[in-house]
């Protein structure tokens, strides 16, 4: 275990907001360990703490309590080695794809033409060699995120968070980002916690799933999945059927009363 | 925001909005852009004649097209009209570099900086207020009645404008390019130059053509009270001698002068920052 890349442990973290009388707690103590290379995900209502645990993991939030550890480190702050992929509007407009991609892989003090090589390359991963000298403006939502997907896997990450990256996409659209995370996890093989409200990708795409609630945000269930990838929605076999209707179960609200008249 | 799937077809194309902007933003090909200006001008000067040519008004408090022309004429043969316009529109370009330049420039401190911020901050916006106008008598005698003080009025308003709108430009970078830089491993000056800057950028741009329009209203105010040239003084002079005519011509050469200015600031802030989908 001590010679893995991207191992995390998260112990007794908690996460409150504000203070003194108006603290609100975003998420209860949590312990979770991602093993190297495994892919988690993180579903639950909007309130449950899933992307306050990712941004904890990511190295934005301190947690009020317990501590996140990556490969025996401590997590103090932003890391090049925890790469992040954002809900929507993480590329920087101003750069092309490819400025975009270039950003990420200077910390690496290449030479200028190697530079351009292995920028390019992370775009021809992604299926967007031909639009390296596009701004994000005019890409579809699609591509934005396959460029920002390259970008930050540019970097070599050993943990990819993915904080509802194809929540503003397409059914269609959203069906080939999960073809395409999937093969280029294959090839990179970073450890990937994965948040989403929709309980069908959680199931495409992970080993684990963890079930999470609101008030206060804490995981109630956690599943592991170990049906052979690739999954498909349309034909989930009967293990997945019965998850599927266990976790839809758990994350069903209270019904909503009518108004008296 | 559009979000759709991948089959958008082409790009959007880059000109889109970028040549045409202000005096012609809501026409579509450049010839019709021209043909409506000229319409509206068209018809306020046949107006402006109608009204003159019915004797409501005597000529010399209310002139006709026909004697502002010759007034212009007249102050184009003294050879006034383009030498009064060149020294204004030098002190005015003096003023606004030394405004603008120094307005980004605390701006950037004061929107990145809490020490700076703290420091400045609190002072500027009790300066806010205060007219440039206001300050012309403090200016001449600070720096007399030459340029020093014409200088010193447009730089004032000038840097005030810019430096609010890059401050607040600075304060509003969205988080999620601060996290996005430091999480793939940029350091804080690289952070400072490819993200907070250029986030801030439209702010600063909007600013700074905010200045440029600026600077030409606090260069006749300065002009107006305690200058021997330059268009706000030729127009003050005009005053003394009741040339209205002479008045009308000055007031349409800043006006078409200044329109023309915003025309072309407007075009290159387009350009820089392309991204902003004006």
């Amino acid at each position: 275990m001590t010679a893995a890349r991207g191992h995390v442990a998260i112990e007794g973290v908690e996460i409150r907001f504000g203070a003194g009388r108006r603290t609100t707690v975003a998420l209860a103590s949590t312990d979770m360990v991602l093993r190297p290379g495994t892919f988690t995900a993180l579903v639950g209502p909007s309130g449950c703490g899933k992307s306050t645990l990712l941004n904890a993991v990511g190295g934005f939030t301190a947690p009020t309590a317990g501590r996140i550890v990556i490969d025996g480190v401590e997590v103090a702050g932003p890391d090049p080695e925890v790469g992040v992929v954002f809900q929507a509007y993480g590329l920087f407009p101003w750069f092309t794809a490819l400025g975009n991609v270039k950003f990420a892989l200077k910390r690496l003090d290449l030479g200028r033409a190697e530079l351009d090589k292995r920028a390019l390359h992370c775009l021809a991963e992604v299926g967007l060699g031909g639009h390296a000298h596009h701004f994000p403006a005019q890409l579809s939502g699609g591509m934005r995120q396959r460029v920002a997907i390259a970008r930050t896997l540019a970097g070599e990450p050993k943990v990819l968070l993915m904080d509802e990256p194809f929540g503003a996409l397409d059914a269609q659209t959203r069906f080939s980002m999960h073809e395409l995370l999937l093969r280029v996890w294959g090839v990179h093989g970073a450890t990937v916690l994965f948040v989403t409200h929709d309980v069908d990708e959680a199931l495409l795409l992970a080993d684990t799933v963890h079930v999470m609630s609101a008030g206060p945000g804490r995981v109630i269930r956690s599943y592991t999945v170990d049906v052979p990838r690739p999954r498909s929605a349309a034909r989930f076999d009967a293990a997945l059927v019965d998850i599927r209707a266990e976790i839809l179960d758990l994350l069903r609200p209270p019904p909503i009363p009518a108004d008296a008249a | 925001m559009a979000v759709s799937g991948d089959a958008r077809p082409a790009p959007r194309p880059r000109t889109r909005g970028a040549v045409y902007p202000a005096l012609f933003r809501h026409a579509r090909a450049p010839a019709l852009a021209l043909g409506r200006v000229l319409l509206s001008l068209g018809i306020v000067g046949a107006v402006w004649a109608a009204v003159s040519a019915s004797g409501v008004f005597p000529d010399i408090i209310f002139p006709s097209p026909g004697s502002v022309w010759d007034a212009a004429r007249e102050l184009y043969d003294d050879r006034l009209l383009l030498p009064d316009l060149g020294i204004s529109m030098g002190r005015a370009a003096t003023g606004f570099a030394l405004g603008a330049g120094l307005g980004v420039g605390v701006g950037l401190l004061t929107g990145r900086t809490r020490v700076f911020r703290a420091l400045f901050n609190p002072f500027l916006t009790l300066l806010r207020p205060i007219p440039a106008i206001a300050l012309v008598p403090v200016a001449i005698v600070w720096f007399g009645i030459g340029e020093g003080s014409k200088y010193f009025v447009i730089a004032y308003t000038v840097f005030l404008t810019v430096w609010f709108n890059t401050h607040n430009g600075m304060q509003y970078v969205p988080e999620v390019y601060i996290r996005a830089s430091r999480s793939l491993g940029a350091s804080r000056t690289r952070e400072f130059c490819a993200v907070v800057v250029p986030a801030a950028a439209p702010h600063i741009v909007a600013g700074i053509r905010l200045g440029v329009a600026l600077a030409f209203l606090s260069l006749v105010a300065a002009e107006l009270t305690g200058a021997s040239s330059g268009l706000g003084y030729r127009l003050q002079e005009a005053r003394q001698y009741i040339r209205t005519d002479r008045m009308f011509a000055i007031l349409i050469e800043l006006g078409l002068v200044g329109a023309l200015i915003d025309l072309v600031v407007g075009a290159v802030a387009r350009r820089i920052v392309h991204w902003e989908g004006v």
